[in-house]
């Protein structure tokens, strides 16, 4: 007989995730993955101006914001037949590479450190040995053993004087954890560098974007100016600082985030032969070299791996209707014509229809609908999407940047190659992205100083900002790479309105329910045969879907009328 | 945003929340009709929308932040109260949808011992289920109290003398 145990909601990510899985010897049997809320942005830009959808859709969260923004303007733009000039387009790009930065940094240490790293326990280290590894993993100037000292000195005031912060909500303790305590004091030290340091990188969004949170983007281009001597505009000093920030940017992930992935890595090898799941990557592609539309130029090429073969990369198309499809046999929706098939977004309809059981409840009836995520399949097939999916296909593109990178990880981890497709690989190929990622935001921001100084001063090209040149009727789609995955917006513009708009956003691809045919997705794949040596701590539930960095405010909303947010484990009877 | 670093007595009013989900964001609904008044030279507005870590700078700079924000805490639609959380663990737990970043930042920010006074006002509202930009008649209704409340506590903190027109 096997258990079934609840994780709800699963913590330390952006929206709400419950688990449900059955565990039988040890291990995960099944699970499913439930999205139990639901936002409807559909229904919010229905009937709204194309050129303003940027800005609701930047709303939907406070994590990626910016990459909604983008990928709206982009759907927009494709739909009304406009190309934004390269400046925009750089600045866009540069946008998106401290969006990245920023973003695997807090995941890394904020939300997914946490599993793999026991805070209480850092309180045992030795300062000095701490300083001695430290120094030995890398050149980052805060090693001493005093800073160490003082470190613990200052967290155990915090503890004692009643507070929890961090310490609360952790399996800390729990035999899952390997690290020894000066690798844990060097976490939990740079857990705090880290959250100083994020705070740094968003304003290269503030310089460009004119305000954060919530940067401002533009249908045809971007909203700043260039102008090198004019004090309120793109100047050389605001253009400086954002060399300046994206160099402290590199320094930072190089220095710190990287030795510190190798370092707790090395003590986890074993989670790079568990959480695989699916085998299947996609990518839709990003980081246009030479304009959006030329989709070779691209620093992040697009492509579909199928079953881990990597010596094949399959092309993908948003446009046709059969290649990607959203499919609700087990989410809680409904849709007027065919009940059970799949529409392509361009069709796609969100109308709720809750069957599930009324809260409070133990648990779902899983073999009826039980999320409200759709479940998005490409050519029918289910893929994962995200930094892992990027890292592969650019490999398996023969890419050499991205050979470098994962074969030397390889190498210093002296792990074999199917390593990569884990829990640990996918946690791995984050930092090596950003690797990639800190270079390119500089090689882009050297071209846009290069255009300036050849006089290209465009920003956005505005002829078609009267709709009355537009179309009656247009149909448009936008992608980009979100640091959670490939992400996608389909409009459907008539008479100068929003007539359908739906979002396809990466943690509905991971997170979603099984398809009629009974396939999982990449989540309920990967915790299979997942070790749970401790039903009522199950940590290594959090490992392996924190490694997919959740986030789903994008694809649903808060649902517990309660508003009982308790980090709830519940185990059911047998 | 307006900076004006000369003032030390600098105050932030920071309204978040989630302007797509109804009443969720009445935060930002009064950080952006406050920004369209004159206030007072050491005060700044902003609209910190859903974001978490992003904010932290703000917290950093100011001594004191008046937090304006929803929460779910079956107390009747449009209750005011003032909260002042000695640590992120006093924060109201359902406090909004994005409460993960927020918190956590600001156990961090005590931990690194750079916590400003936070203020921190919330809104009962009924239910996280709205979709849309526009607020409940209820909640529209206590509008000009949340914006006299803000006033007061500015007024309270600076010992100045406002003269504002309400909205």
């Amino acid at each position: 007989m096997s258990t079934r145990i609840v994780v709800d909601p699963v913590t330390r990510i952006e929206g709400h995730l419950r688990i449900e899985a059955d565990i039988e010897n040890g291990k995960i049997k099944d699970a499913f993955s439930s999205g139990t809320m639901v936002r409807l942005l559909e229904e919010i830009l229905r009937g709204r101006d194309p050129r303003d959808a940027w800005a609701y859709v930047g709303r939907v969260c406070g994590v990626c914001t910016s990459v909604h923004s983008l990928t709206s303007v982009r759907c927009v733009e494709d739909a009304l037949d406009i190309v934004v000039p390269p400046n925009a387009e750089i600045v866009r790009n540069i946008m998106f590479c401290a969006q990245y930065m920023h973003d695997h940094v807090v995941h890394f240490y904020h939300l997914h450190a946490m599993d793999w790293v026991d805070v209480v326990n850092a309180l045992k280290a030795d300062p000095k040995k701490t300083s001695e590894l430290a120094q030995s993993i890398s050149n980052w100037p805060k090693s001493s053993p005093g800073y160490f000292s003082d470190l613990q000195k200052r967290v155990t005031k915090f503890v004692e004087s009643g507070q929890l912060g961090i310490f609360s909500n952790g399996y800390w303790g729990h035999p899952a954890y390997k690290l020894p305590a000066e690798v844990n004091l060097i976490g939990l030290a740079h857990y705090l560098e880290a959250l100083e340091w994020q705070k740094e990188i968003v304003k290269v969004h503030t310089i460009f974007g004119g305000k954060n949170p919530h940067p401002n983007y533009l249908v045809g281009g971007m909203a700043c100016a260039i102008s090198t001597d004019d004090v309120s505009g793109l100047n050389a000093e605001r253009l400086a600082y954002v060399e300046q920030l994206l160099q402290q940017g590199k320094q930072f992930i190089e220095q710190v985030y990287i030795p510190d992935l190798m370092a707790i890595a090395s003590f986890y090898k074993d989670w790079g032969a568990i959480g695989g799941g699916l085998g299947n990557y996609m990518v839709y592609g990003d980081l246009p070299w030479n304009g959006y539309r030329d989709t070779s130029s691209y620093k992040f090429p697009s492509g579909v791996i199928l079953d881990k073969d990597i010596s094949k990369v399959y092309d993908v198309d948003l446009r046709k209707d059969d290649e990607i499809q959203e499919f609700i046999d087990h989410s809680w929706y409904e849709y007027k014509g065919a009940a059970n098939g799949g529409l392509h977004p361009w069709k796609g309809e969100s109308k709720i229809r809750y069957t599930g059981p009324k809260p409070p409840f133990e648990n779902l009836d899983t073999t009826q609908k039980y999320s409200y995520l759709k479940t998005p399949r490409w050519k029918g097939h289910a893929v994962e999407v995200g930094p892992l999916s990027r890292m592969l296909v650019g490999y398996a593109r023969g890419r050499e940047e991205f050979k470098e990178v994962v074969d030397k990880a390889l190498k210093d981890l002296n792990v074999p190659v199917t390593a990569l497709f884990s829990t640990l690989g996918r946690t791995a190929a984050r930092g090596l992205e950003s690797i990639l990622v800190t270079r390119w935001g500089l090689d882009f921001y050297h071209q846009l100083i290069e255009n300036i100084k050849n006089g290209d001063t465009r920003m956005a090209d505005s002829t078609k900002r009267d709709p009355e040149k537009w179309p009656g009727k247009a149909l448009g789609v936008g992608h980009s790479e979100a640091p959670r995955g490939a992400l996608a917006h389909w409009i459907n513009i008539e008479d100068e309105k929003i007539a359908n708009y739906q979002l396809v956003v990466p943690t509905t691809w991971n997170a979603s329910p099984r398809d009629g045919k009974g396939q999982v997705s990449a989540y309920e794949a990967a915790l299979r045969d997942t070790p749970v040596a401790d039903p009522k701590k199950p940590v290594e539930i959090l490992r392996t879907v924190h490694s997919f960095d959740p986030c789903l405010a994008c694809a649903v909303h808060l649902y517990d009328e309660e508003g009982k947010h308790i980090n709830r484990i519940s185990v059911l009877g047998d | 945003m307006r900076q004006k670093a000369e003032y030390e007595d600098r105050i932030l009013v920071m309204g978040i929340g989630n302007y797509l989900m109804g009443d969720e964001g009445v935060g930002v609904h009064l950080a952006q009709c406050l920004s369209a008044l004159n206030l007072p030279p050491n005060v700044d507005v902003l609209d910190g929308g859903t974001s978490g870590f992003h904010l932290l700078e703000y917290f950093e700079e100011y001594p004191q932040v008046i937090l304006v924000d929803a929460t779910l805490d079956n107390n009747p639609p449009g209750t005011i109260r003032l909260i002042k959380p000695k640590f992120a663990d006093d924060f109201p737990q359902a406090m909004s949808t994005h409460d993960i970043g927020l918190k956590d930042m600001i156990g961090a920010l005590h931990l690194l011992d750079r916590a400003p006074e936070i203020h921190l006002l919330v809104v009962s509202i009924a239910s996280l289920q709205q979709q849309g930009t526009g607020l409940t008649e209820e909640i529209e209704a206590i509008m000009p109290l949340l914006f006299e409340k803000v006033t007061e506590m500015i007024g309270g903190i600076t010992e100045r003398t406002l003269e504002w027109a309400t909205p």
